[in-house]
This record gives structure tokens, sequence and C-alpha cells, in this order.
């Protein structure tokens, strides 16, 4: 059942994506934007829904699989960037940012879920949920991140290269991106600190160890400490296309390891029997 | 004669040197009072004066052009050599171009549809302007506003102080709390910094070689003066910097700026060279967060809006002509209007007279619905009599044909009756007071 109000969504997702591309071709269409984001609020509620049932469906297995973690990214990308709109006008960030939600979420309508298995009872610590969906959202807000800086570099290539067509007269000030990706690093950063945490707490309880050398962990130190980082680099000056580069590579790093250590068997004890040596399990 | 016409008498940037411009131009309550001599006027039912730096244009409603033309001669001689007329469609047609911005100096401008609102409100204020003008105006502002939104003729920078400001605002958003340096006192670079205060910048700064123009620059865009030697440790401080200096070299170099840029911690710079030959080192532009721009860069924009803008302003005058004649059409109906209505109020009044005597007759020896059919008759005697004449003295007026009009006038005897016409509350014949095209 949820899959068929996933589909819903899905539906709602690319209505949104096609108004918002539209409106970036045809800024003048002001109700464009209006319409984009009243079909991404639409869908956001409706992903919402087939999270909620997917979550009686399947007691929540379906979030420890990439296909999960995915699907609940791109909804708590389309809440970020909903909210952001409250607060600041970038009706064309939109078109960086649906597209993408509709590039993840797309080959999960087609891999049916099936049944995933729960995770062994020994995994499910409190703290997990917690580290769950704050990883989740950290990811999802240097999604976002990662596609206002694209918007920087594209901008920035414009009024550079003196070519001042039409990207130049949609983007918005060069300026108003950075602060924008600044910002979203900052909130990234500090929502991914909350996973790390609770992940420690998790690991601590369920492995006895807060520090394992699990590839996971090193991948996720590597990213907290770039990111890290890019908060740290703002006070020494450092923005503009440096900073719009790093958030590039600091986020191709996060979804590549997120996607590769998931997909390949084994490899991290974030996947199979979660390093319980449990008797039932292997990859997913 | 009682026929008036719409009337032009202006003179423009196309037509006047400056010096004339500025001797003509009124505004305010010299104007108001302006308007009143006009109206005051033998013969003015109406007047309307455009008074911008760059165009004074007297419309008038009137038996003919010479009290416009007094507007000017009167108060300037020399004014009497510049002027232009036109009457009629043509004057109408003036208006909506002025008002669509397709005979301004820098066509698609925005400006000029303000001004001439504001125009219309003083005319109107001072009881100069009425009905038609009224509606005269409401039309040019829609067909300006149909301009506006149909075609890209108001897009894109069309000077290169507003190029100047485009750039900045791309990569500053805006420039509250920033500072704005002018290196050199380059009349472009003045003209620049006054363009950049739109953005909100709070903080001018003015070096010069020559402390002494500096100073008077620096007064001129309340700016604050720093020695020529503090250059270097100026560019750290302002994020926008306009040079235009008479020097044959580079002043600002690659070196310059790449040690700036340490001390700014990379913060963007804007440097705009205004100058010829130029006074940055192109080479400069080659570094991180420092945006460089020539004379030549900010003139291809320029051009580039023209181009863009010519293509689009044969688009406009499209909309504009056929405003024009459906306005103008609207108008000759109109005119036609009252001799229509006086023709069929008298044939109606026969039809029923006849019918009374009639029924007086006959009336006692039949029923109700006999009566009923007599009257029915008679006016259906009318309708269809009138039914021709009607539709052709229609067709007549809107190809601009009055002498017809007249002609039927004279025809069904109605022609002495005229001044009748206006008090009676006939529908649409009220409003216009362009009276009926009449021989005399």
């Amino acid at each position: 059942m949820s899959i068929v109000i996933l589909r819903v969504a899905a539906a709602l997702y690319a209505g949104a994506t096609a108004a918002y591309i539209v409106y970036f071709a045809r800024p003048r269409h002001a109700r464009l934007a209006t319409a984009g984001a009243a079909l991404l609020t639409a869908a956001f509620v409706v992903h919402a829904i087939a999270i909620g049932l997917g979550c009686s469906e399947f007691g929540g297995a379906e979030f420890f699989s990439l296909r999960g973690g995915l699907v609940l990214m791109v909804w708590l990308a389309a809440g970020a960037y909903l909210l952001l709109l409250r607060f600041y006008h970038l009706p064309t960030l939109g078109a960086f940012i649906t597209p993408f939600i509709l590039v993840v979420l797309v080959p999960a309508l087609f891999g049916s879920p099936g049944h995933p298995e729960l995770p062994p009872d020994a995994v499910r610590h409190p703290s997990l949920t917690l580290h769950i969906v704050s990883a989740v959202l950290g990811v999802a807000l240097f999604g976002i991140a990662f596609g206002a800086a694209i918007m920087y570099l594209l901008q920035e290539r414009e009024v550079k290269g003196k070519r001042f067509g039409a990207l130049f007269s949609r983007l918005p000030s060069l300026d108003a991106l950075d602060r924008m990706v600044q910002r979203l690093v900052r909130a990234g950063f500090v929502v991914y600190t909350v996973a790390l945490v609770a992940g420690t707490i998790t690991a601590t309880a369920v492995w006895k160890s807060a520090w394992s050398w699990d590839p996971q962990q090193i991948v996720s130190m590597v990213v907290w400490i770039l990111y890290g980082a890019l908060v740290q680099l703002r006070h020494s000056g450092w923005h503009g296309r440096r900073y719009a580069l790093l958030t590039l590579v600091g986020f191709v790093l996060v979804l590549g390891s997120m996607v590769s250590l998931r997909v390949v068997p084994g490899v991290t004890r974030h996947t199979g029997d979660y390093g319980t040596n449990a008797p039932a399990g292997g990859a997913q | 004669m009682s026929g008036r016409e719409i009337f032009l008498v202006g003179l423009s940037h196309k037509s006047a040197p400056i010096e004339v411009r500025e001797r003509v131009a009124l505004s305010g309550e010299a104007l108001k009072a302006a308007l009143g001599e006009l109206k005051g006027m033998d013969g003015v039912r109406e007047a309307l004066v455009i008074s911008t730096c760059n165009r004074v244009e007297v419309f008038v409603q009137a038996g003919g052009e010479e009290p416009a033309r007094r507007f000017f001669t009167a108060r300037v001689a020399a004014a009497a050599d510049h002027l232009y007329v036109k009457s009629g469609v043509d004057a109408i047609r003036h208006l909506f171009r002025v008002s669509a911005s397709l005979e301004s100096m820098v066509v698609g401008e925005q400006q000029i549809l303000g001004q001439v609102k504001e125009a219309y409100g003083l005319a109107s204020a001072a009881q100069a302007a009425g009905a038609y003008f009224s509606r005269l105006c409401n039309r040019a502002f829609a067909t300006a506003k149909r301009v506006r939104t149909e075609t890209e003729i108001g897009r894109g920078a069309s000077s290169m102080s507003q190029v100047a400001v485009e750039l900045v605002e791309k990569i500053f958003g805006d420039l509250k709390g920033r500072t704005i340096l002018l290196a050199g006192a380059g009349k472009m670079g003045a003209l620049s910094a006054k363009a950049l205060a739109v953005l909100g910048a709070d903080r001018i700064l003015v070096t010069n070689r020559s402390p002494e123009r500096g100073l008077a620059l620096a007064e001129q865009v309340n700016g604050n003066f720093r020695a020529w030697d503090e250059l270097q440790r100026l560019l750290a401080e302002a994020d926008v910097v306009i040079v235009s200096t008479g020097a044959p070299t580079h002043v600002l170099t690659r070196e310059m700026l790449a040690k700036a840029m340490k001390t700014r911690r990379h913060r963007s710079i804007c440097l705009i060279d205004l100058a010829v030959p130029r006074n940055v080192d192109p080479a400069c532009a080659d570094l991180d967060d420092v945006f460089g721009y020539d004379v030549d860069d900010l003139e291809k924009v320029v051009e580039a809006t023209h181009e863009a803008r010519r293509g689009e302003a044969l688009r406009a005058e499209a909309i504009v002509e056929a405003e024009v004649l459906a306005f103008a059409k609207e108008r000759e109906t109109r005119a036609a209007l009252p001799i229509l209505a006086q023709l069929r109020r008298r044939a109606e009044e026969i039809a029923r007279a006849e019918a009374e005597r009639t029924l007086a007759q006959v009336g006692a020896k039949l029923d109700e619905k006999g009566r009923r059919s007599i009257e029915a008759m008679a006016q259906a005697i009318v309708n269809k009599l009138l039914h021709a004449p009607t539709a052709r003295l229609k067709e007549a007026a809107s190809s601009g044909d009055g002498a017809l009009a007249g002609a039927a006038a004279e025809l069904f005897g109605i022609e002495g009756e005229s001044p009748r016409a206006e008090p009676r509350g006939d529908a649409p014949a009220a409003a216009p007071r362009a009276a009926a095209p009449e021989r005399t």
C-alpha cells in the first residue's frame, strides 16, 4: 500500500519539478513558482502518509535499507526546502532541488520493498531512531547546500565570464547564494554532529565500543571533519568559489559513501546482521 | 466653427537643444497656472501639458493649434523654430507613443509613463483635462502597459551606469554596509557612483592624484576624500572600485590586487574600469573573487540591450498602432451617435403621433389587441426605414467619413436642433463633447 501512495507523491514531485523548471525558463510567470511550492507541499504531505503507512506495514524496517534511507532523505530535503522558502525568497533554488529529489526517488518506485526484515533486537537501542533521522536530515541539508553551491558556481561563471545571459538574470546574487550555502552547511553540520553522537551512543551499547574502525564510521568522521572545517574556514575568510567547490566535494563524498557502503555487502556493520552475530541475516 | 479636434504642439530632444528645452519646461505651481491660462483661451475646451527634461508638449482640444503654440512663443520666442505640430489621429498616436516610451531618448525607459501620468494628474487637478482627455490618457496608459507586458522593450540595462549597477547587484545583492571607492575624478566615474546609490551604498570614498579635484568630487558625490598614496589600503576597504583616471598606464596591478585580497580575506571585490586607456590590469580578474570589467564589457551589454530593444520596438509599434486605430474608430463612431439619436427620436415622435391620431379615429372600434397592432406597425415602419441609414452612418463614421453624417442631418432636417442634443441624457451621446461633425 505504501508504495502506491509513494507513487502518488512521486507524481506530485514531478509536477513540482516541471513547474519550477518552466518557471526558471520563463521567470515572468511568477505563478509557476507558487504552483511549484504548492505541489511540493502536497508531495511532502502525501510522502509523509506513505512513510507512516510504511512504518505500520513493515515496523520501520524499510529505513534500514539504502532504498528506505534515500526515500526518507528526499522527504526531509523537500521539508527543509519548504521551510527555507518561508524565510528566504528563493524560488529559483527549487529548479535545482526538485530534479534531484526526483532522480533519487524514481528508482525507489520500482524496486518493491518486499518484506524487509527488521534488524536484530540487540541493535534497536533507543538512540537508533535519532541516529538515523538526524543522519539522513544532515545529508539532506548537505544536499540542498550542494544545489545552492552549483547555483553559485554557475552564477560566478556568468558574472566573471561577462556572459550576461539567461542564467545571469535568473540566478540570485553571488552574495546571497554564498550566504545560503554557508547557512546550510552550518545547519547540516550541527544535525550531522547529533547523528554522530547518537551513533556513538548506539555503538557503545550494541557493539560495546564507540569506535571500531568500521568503514562507515571512518567515512562519517571524514565527512564530519570536512564540513567542520568548512564551518571554521568561514571565519578565516574562505568563501565564494573555493567554499562552493568544497561543498560539492563534501556532498559527493557523503552520497558516494552512503551508496557504495550499502551496495557492497558485508563491508560495514551498518548492514546485514549489524555486527551482532545473530544467526539470521546476510546482506539485504 | 464648433467642431473641435485634438492638437499637439511641442518640442523634444529630437527637435530642440537643451538650452531651449530648459527654458520652456515648467513644473508644479507654474505649470498649473499655465494650464489654467491655456484653458481660459478662446476655443480651448481641454488641455494637457507634458513637461519633462526631454520634452515639453501641449495637447489641446480646440478649434486650432494656435493656443498651444502661444504657450511656447509667448514665453520663449526662440522656441518657435523648434516646434512640431500634429493634429487628430497623429496627435493621439504621438501621445500613445510617448507613453509607451517609443519616443524616448532611451527607447523603453520606464520613467516616462509616470511622467505622463503625473502630467494628466496635474491637468486634471487644474480642471484643464476633462472627459475627453481622461479617456484619451487612460487608453494611452493602458497601451503603455500592454507594450510593457507583451514586449521586452523595457528589459536590460541601457546605459553604462545601469550595467554597472546590474553587475554589482549580481555580485553583492545590495550595497548596504559596503564601500564604494572612486579612484580618479572622471565624469563617468561620478555618474556611476551616483547610479550605485540605488543599491544603498552608505559609504563612498574618493581618491585622486590632485587633492583639489578629488575634494570637489567627494563633495559632489557625498563621499570622503582620501590621499592617493593610500590606494593600496583603500583596496582592502572598498567592495566596488570605480577607476577613471587620466593615467596612460595600469593604476591597479595584479600584485596590488593579490595583496589586497589577502588583507580582505578574499571578500569579493568588483573593479569597474571606465578609463581609456585602461587603468586596471586585465590580469586582475584572473584572481579568485575579483570581478573586473572595462568600458568595452559595459558597452557590449548596452549595445546588446539596444539591439534587443530595437527588435522589440517593432512589436511595440504594432501594438500602439492597433490601439490608436481602435481609439480613433471608437471616437468617430461616438461622434456619429448624436445624429443617429436625433434621427431616431424624430422618427419615433412622428410614428407615435400618427398612431395616436389613427387610434383617436378608429380606436373605439378596436379591442386592446387591435390597438397594440397599430402601435407596433408604426414602430416597425420606423425601424425598417431607419435600419439602412443607421448602418450606413455608423459605417461611414468609423471609416472617418464625416460628410455623410452632415448630409444626413441636412436631409432629415435635424441640423438646426443640434444644440438641443446635449442636455438630453441620451446614453452614450451625452459623453463625447467632441460635438458631431457638422457643417456651418
